[in-house]
């Protein structure tokens, strides 16, 4: 299991386009942009839906539930600040109600050889400070 | 076909010393490599009337200082005082390739005659990817909290899921690393040279960032690497054998930045850039004698060699093997050793080579009967090119 307790990780500054991501995750909720006009999720942000050039885009709750799309385990700390967590496994998480939209997290409460690729997790929320709380991913309860 | 094709070719090429760190400042590793390209042609500087590169260094978190660095299109013009410079230009969205394109472009629209390309690349002192901000901004808010740093991890994340998808296993990509290393112990210029690599130095290698060991990833140096352009009929004229340039592409995808883990945009940027390759020049995949395809990262070449065409998806490992990539094997490959040989001085040194080949010149390391020569001058995500180099116009 890797030690995050000495690890200190940049805090996430939001933007215009981010905001409401990082709100709804201090409340605990994954809620990710969507095109009003076509339905497409998308993830990172970005100011027009590129399915279909709408600029129509508003934040919606999705459920916490997906699986892994792929992984990587870390050996070498490019950022010194992981170090004590390494190896780690930093996964890449497609969610179940938003195909294609590709969110990145750790694999928390597990070994790090648990990452598989189509393994099931689900979202849990670790609090960074009092203003960014971060969505992280854990093995799907069965 | 293209209507251009066979109309600008390569001609002279040059090289600096390679060098682990800096020792002296980039910009004279630039010049080192621009003069001996423009005297392997047989040129006086004077000739030299058009100027192009890409000059970004990979790395994050180190201070951009021009001529130590980065080499400018301003700080090659500061120091080779140009007096019959007519054109020059500084890419940003194609890489070294791009800036190849935009002379060749430039060659073909008369607004110059020799052009000169230079890749120069710098290894800033301590750590490569200098992350550790306290802050994660714009694009790096979604991926930096989590460990992602630099572009191992991102490239990592995509031969993961192939590897997995495809139910291949990584000790495979030993042959890749191995067969390279060799072929760099034919290239005096590289920093491998004189150091050859075993399977089991690549099995027993330390893990970076899994499925990456050391060995596939390029190591950083400081050096350049240029090239000369001309028209053909110019080239005719100097001193090396021309090689004609058939054709060419560039990736036409792209993805939203920040998007991390998609093997899709690797395959689509590959095919993109490939398709007008063959498209233009009129050849396929089957026709190709050699080929140079970018390695910064090992795994690069899989997607290269499955989104050029030259093996279906999930074979590339298997292609790979049974000397099929040796100098004497159906399809040499990075026979200069590719970046994981010469070290991360990025892709024209793969342009350098494909043209070298097509024109005969390769030396110890020629393919016999050369004359369609491929090259895929970066990862086919973000920045690919392609090339085709011919030795008989047609």
């Amino acid at each position: 299991m890797s030690d995050w307790s000495q690890v200190t990780r940049p805090i996430p500054v939001p933007n215009e386009w981010t905001k409401p991501f990082w709100d709804a995750a201090k409340r605990g909720v994954l809620a990710l942009q969507r095109c009003q006009a076509c339905g497409h999720f998308q993830h990172p942000p970005y100011a027009t839906c590129v399915n279909c050039m709408a600029i129509d885009l508003a934040f919606e709750p999705v459920r916490g539930q997906g699986t892994i799309y792929t992984y990587t385990i870390m050996y070498h700390a490019g950022d010194r600040r992981f170090a004590p967590a390494v190896p780690y496994a930093s996964i890449i998480v497609e969610l179940d109600d938003a195909p294609g939209a590709l969110l990145a997290g750790n694999l928390m409460e597990a070994p790090y050889t648990e990452a598989k690729v189509g393994r099931r997790v689900e979202v849990i929320f670790e609090p960074l400070n009092d203003d960014i709380t971060l969505p992280q991913f854990r093995l799907a309860s069965a | 076909m293209w209507d251009q094709r066979c109309k600008i070719a390569l001609s002279g090429v040059g090289f600096s010393k390679v060098t682990r760190s800096a020792e002296i400042p980039l910009a004279a590793h630039a010049l080192e490599a621009v003069k001996g390209a423009v005297e392997d042609s047989g040129l006086q500087m004077s000739d030299i009337d058009g100027l192009a590169t890409y000059p970004e260094l990979p790395a994050t978190g180190h201070a951009m200082v021009d001529g130590v660095t980065i080499v400018s299109v301003n700080c090659m013009m500061a120091m080779l005082k140009l007096p019959n410079l007519q054109w020059h230009v500084q890419v940003e969205t194609v890489n070294i390739g791009g800036a190849v394109q935009q002379a060749v472009n430039a060659l073909l629209a008369g607004v110059c005659n020799y052009a000169v390309v230079w890749r120069a690349m710098h290894n800033p002192k301590g750590t490569y990817q200098n992350l550790p901000g306290t802050h994660a901004h714009g694009a790096t808010q979604f991926t930096a909290p989590y460990g992602f740093g630099g572009p191992g991890q991102g490239m990592a994340v995509a031969y993961t899921r192939w590897l997995e998808t495809h139910n291949r296993s990584r000790e495979k990509m030993a042959t890749l690393a191995v067969t390279q290393r060799k072929h760099t112990q034919m290239n005096p210029h590289a920093y491998f040279y004189g150091q050859p690599l075993t399977r089991e130095d690549y099995l027993n290698s330390r893990m970076v960032a899994y499925p990456f060991c050391l060995y596939d990833c390029d190591i950083p140096v400081q050096g350049a690497v240029a090239v000369v352009l001309t028209t053909a009929d110019r080239a005719r004229d100097l001193k090396p054998r021309p090689a004609y340039l058939a054709g060419y592409g560039q990736r036409l995808k792209f993805e939203v930045t920040g998007r991390i883990g998609s093997l899709s945009s690797y395959m689509e940027g590959g095919r993109s850039s490939s398709s007008l390759t063959w498209e233009r020049s009129g050849f396929s995949p089957k026709d190709v004698d050699v080929a140079q395809v970018y390695d910064g990262f090992s795994a690069s070449v899989i997607y290269g060699l499955e989104s050029y065409g030259f093996c279906k998806e999930g074979e590339a490992l298997d292609f790979i093997q049974d000397g099929r990539i040796e100098l004497d094997g159906d399809l040499p490959l990075n026979t200069f050793g590719g970046s994981l040989g010469t070290g991360r001085i990025h892709g024209l040194w793969h342009i350098i080579e494909g043209a070298l080949q097509a024109s005969g010149r390769a030396g110890e390391r020629q393919v016999k009967d050369v004359n369609v020569s491929f090259v895929g001058a970066s990862a086919p995500i973000v920045t690919g090119t392609t090339f085709i180099f011919v030795r008989e116009p047609y």
